[in-house]
């Protein structure tokens, strides 16, 4: 029988060992490259922003806010074609409010997602533990939170936080103006933001024609801070400034019901207004909170927005902007947080979008350029040297009357 | 010289909380005695009985006895699914008491993200029991819902003790605490009394859950303050003795309503620490075990 003959002498050992080799190598070179293209690609479809949020621990209630309103800019964007045609995609981290898990959270956005930029929570500790690898990384950072604190740190964080100076302002201001309580008692937690407050609250109080009779310090999961009112109400303290957010706020209303102390008021810093509500309750009409305009009325987004500024028809677009689709999917849940998420989102897809980059420097500088931006939270207006948006004052002291928020007169 | 009516007066709230630590604290014991197992998820009993007593009685619109009592049933069912669902499949394997023990450190985790996500993230709170009040005495004031924490520890505990010495499950159960291979022998269900002392254990939690939500919020992050401190408690009492907790919870009350009062409110957790360090070093076997067996 003839037939194709099989050759006699095959390849050796070395080379079956060899030619195996060549293709594993060959096989692995192609897959990499099918990976990295493959990762490219995904890079090229969307526009990552990365957030580190304490969706667990003190920071809860109003970083759950702050992912929900980034979420809610991002549809907005995406049902538009997102940002430079690419899809606007929300990575978010959870901190649990403490700034050693920041740092991982941040860690792990940077390295492993790739993130265009970060749009993170108010947990400003945490903020500021990865300012500094972040901005080596020249990625910009928007925060919920104040600025990291060295200036090379700064120069990429971007605050939407009103200045911690304002809430002292708007609350100073109405006891000045409103009331006959000229002695307060200062209640802080251990955070920056409450400690940033503190200085200002200290070196505000004799503008405003008021004595801070007593500083006293509490942790947010305390049981009860009965000691330190006590203390405030024996140096005769009127009104309890609180800086610091978080349920603690329930808790010093009840304590003050439960000393007894009929006369004293509660101030209580920016925060959600679920805890107002529920502090509202405890205490009636001598809790007071300060919100902005977006958080106030209850009738629906045009009532919202027509406590904004009446003669600011782009506010009012704004805050309607934002309302609406937010009403429909979280009904009456608080906006305050949600808002400035909001806004930052859109305002960083207006820089991205005049820079015609999604590199770190070009959105930087974009930011810097865009000048005043009417936001449904406040009005922003970012320069080069101006990191903190928020120039003039938002808030309005606030009551529960009938159980709804209403900018108190 | 610390204000002595500050003093006091921190030390009638501070036996308030502490008598909560106390209830958490038998609640380890009560577990820890049936199995030796140490039930980390303990501080999550407390947050569920006052988060559950809370949307009963918002969104069910039920009177807060019935809500108190369905929430402490429902608590009660959750540390029994506890105990079927992940204690008991790996204590009948033969896992480690550490494995187990992490275990319900990992269940007090899942089981607040469950809270976060059924019940919300918003800290919450109802009224007092007894509307109005305080009551003054003199400069020292005393919240009503106090006495409803004091009167209902009160019962409670001697509810218990009539349970552990005056009824048969209960001397079984204290059976199964000093020797469970000898109890098994005498035809005691070893594995019915631990999922008796999970249910016991929840039901005490919630119980305690219930009674302090009034006087501060409750929300799905209030375990792990709670369950640190009732550890802290059964440890000062002598890990194991349910009388020993109760008292070292009041004991630890007392002692951290003190040290803010003279150090201010950032040493409340360094006394915790302090005292069970020092109850460690120098009363291996808890601080009333020491005494009785001195005695």
């Amino acid at each position: 029988m003839t037939g194709a003959q099989w050759p006699t002498e095959g390849p050796n050992k070395d080379q079956v060992k060899e030619m195996y080799m060549s293709l594993k190598t060959t096989l692995l070179a192609t897959a990499i490259a099918l990976a990295a293209t493959a990762q490219a690609a995904r890079a090229e479809d969307s526009f990552k922003i990365g957030s580190a949020l304490g969706l667990t621990g003190y920071a809860a209630t109003g970083d759950r806010n702050w992912r929900d309103g980034l979420q809610l800019a991002a549809d907005a964007l995406n049902a538009k074609g997102g940002i430079l045609g690419r899809k606007v995609e929300i990575i978010v981290e959870d901190n649990r409010s403490q700034p050693q898990d920041a740092v991982v959270a941040y860690r792990k956005m940077l390295s492993s997602d790739q993130v265009n930029a970060f749009d993170s929570g108010c947990v400003s500790a945490g903020n500021m533990a990865a300012a500094s690898f972040v901005a080596r990384a020249q990625v910009p950072m928007l925060l919920c939170s104040i600025l990291p604190q060295k200036p090379e740190e700064q120069a990429w964080a971007f605050s939407f936080l009103p200045p911690p100076t304002f809430e002292i302002d708007a609350r100073y201001g109405y006891l000045r103006d409103r009331t006959q309580i000229r002695k307060v008692g200062l209640l802080i937690d251990p955070t920056p933001y409450s400690q940033l407050m503190k200085g200002f609250a200290t070196r505000l109080a004799p503008q405003y024609g008021l004595e801070i009779v007593a500083e006293e310090t509490y942790k947010p999961d305390d049981s009860d801070v009965n000691v330190q009112l006590g203390r405030m109400n024996a140096a005769g303290a009127g009104a309890v400034v609180k800086l610091g957010q978080g349920g603690s706020t329930v808790t010093v209303a009840k304590n003050i019901r439960q000393l007894g102390l009929d006369k004293m008021v509660l101030m209580a810093s920016t925060d959600d207004g679920g805890i107002f509500k529920s502090a509202s309750e405890v205490l009636g009409d001598r809790f007071y909170f300060i919100g902005s305009a977006v958080q106030f009325g209850d009738a629906g987004p045009s009532e919202k927005a027509a406590n904004a500024d009446k003669s600011n028809g782009a506010a009012k677009a704004a805050i309607d902007a934002f309302l609406t689709p937010w009403v429909a999917k979280y009904g009456d849940r608080d906006t305050g947080q949600a808002s400035r998420a909001y806004d930052s989102v859109m305002l960083l897809a207006k820089a991205a979008t005049a820079a015609n980059s999604v590199a770190g420097p070009a959105i930087k500088d974009a930011i810097e350029r865009v000048g005043a931006y009417n936001g449904a939270g406040a009005v922003y207006d970012f320069s080069d040297k101006q990191h903190v948006g928020i120039t003039k004052n938002p808030y309005f002291v606030g009551q529960f009357v009938n159980g709804r928020p209403t900018v108190s007169k | 010289m610390p204000d002595l009516i500050q003093l006091a007066q921190a030390l009638v709230n501070g036996v308030g909380v502490g008598l909560v630590y106390g209830l958490v604290g038998i609640g380890f014991c009560v577990i820890y005695n049936a199995s030796g197992i140490v039930n980390f998820a303990q501080g999550v009993f407390v947050m569920l009985g006052g988060m559950l007593a809370h949307t009963l009685l918002t969104r069910a619109g039920l009177p807060m006895p019935v809500a108190a009592v369905l929430a402490t049933v429902i608590v009660a069912a959750i540390g029994v699914a506890i105990q079927l669902l992940v204690v008991s499949p790996m204590w009948q394997r033969g896992t480690s008491m550490f494995a187990i023990i992490l275990a319900t450190l990992a269940v007090q985790i899942m089981i607040e993200r469950i809270t976060i996500l059924s019940l919300g993230d918003q800290p919450r709170t109802y009224d007092n029991f007894t509307p109005g009040g305080p009551l003054r005495l003199g400069p020292i004031t005393i919240d009503y819902q106090l006495f409803w924490v004091l009167g209902g520890g009160a019962l409670m505990v001697a509810a218990l003790w009539l349970f552990f010495t005056r009824t048969r499950i209960g001397r079984a159960l204290r059976a199964c605490s000093q020797n469970a291979e000898a109890a098994a022998l005498l035809g005691i269900p070893v594995g019915r009394m631990l999922l008796l002392s999970f249910a016991l254990s929840a039901a005490l939690g919630s119980a305690a859950g219930i009674l302090i939500t009034p006087t501060q919020y409750t929300a799905y992050s209030i375990d792990g303050p709670f369950g640190v401190n009732g550890f802290i408690a059964a440890i000062i009492g002598g890990f194991g003795s349910a009388p020993g907790a109760l008292a070292g919870g009041i004991l630890l009350g007392a002692a951290q309503a003190v040290a803010v009062v003279l150090f201010g409110a950032g040493y409340r957790n360094v006394a915790a620490l302090v005292i069970m360090l020092l109850v460690l070093l120098l009363f291996p076997s808890g601080v009333f075990n020491a005494t009785r067996s001195k005695a």
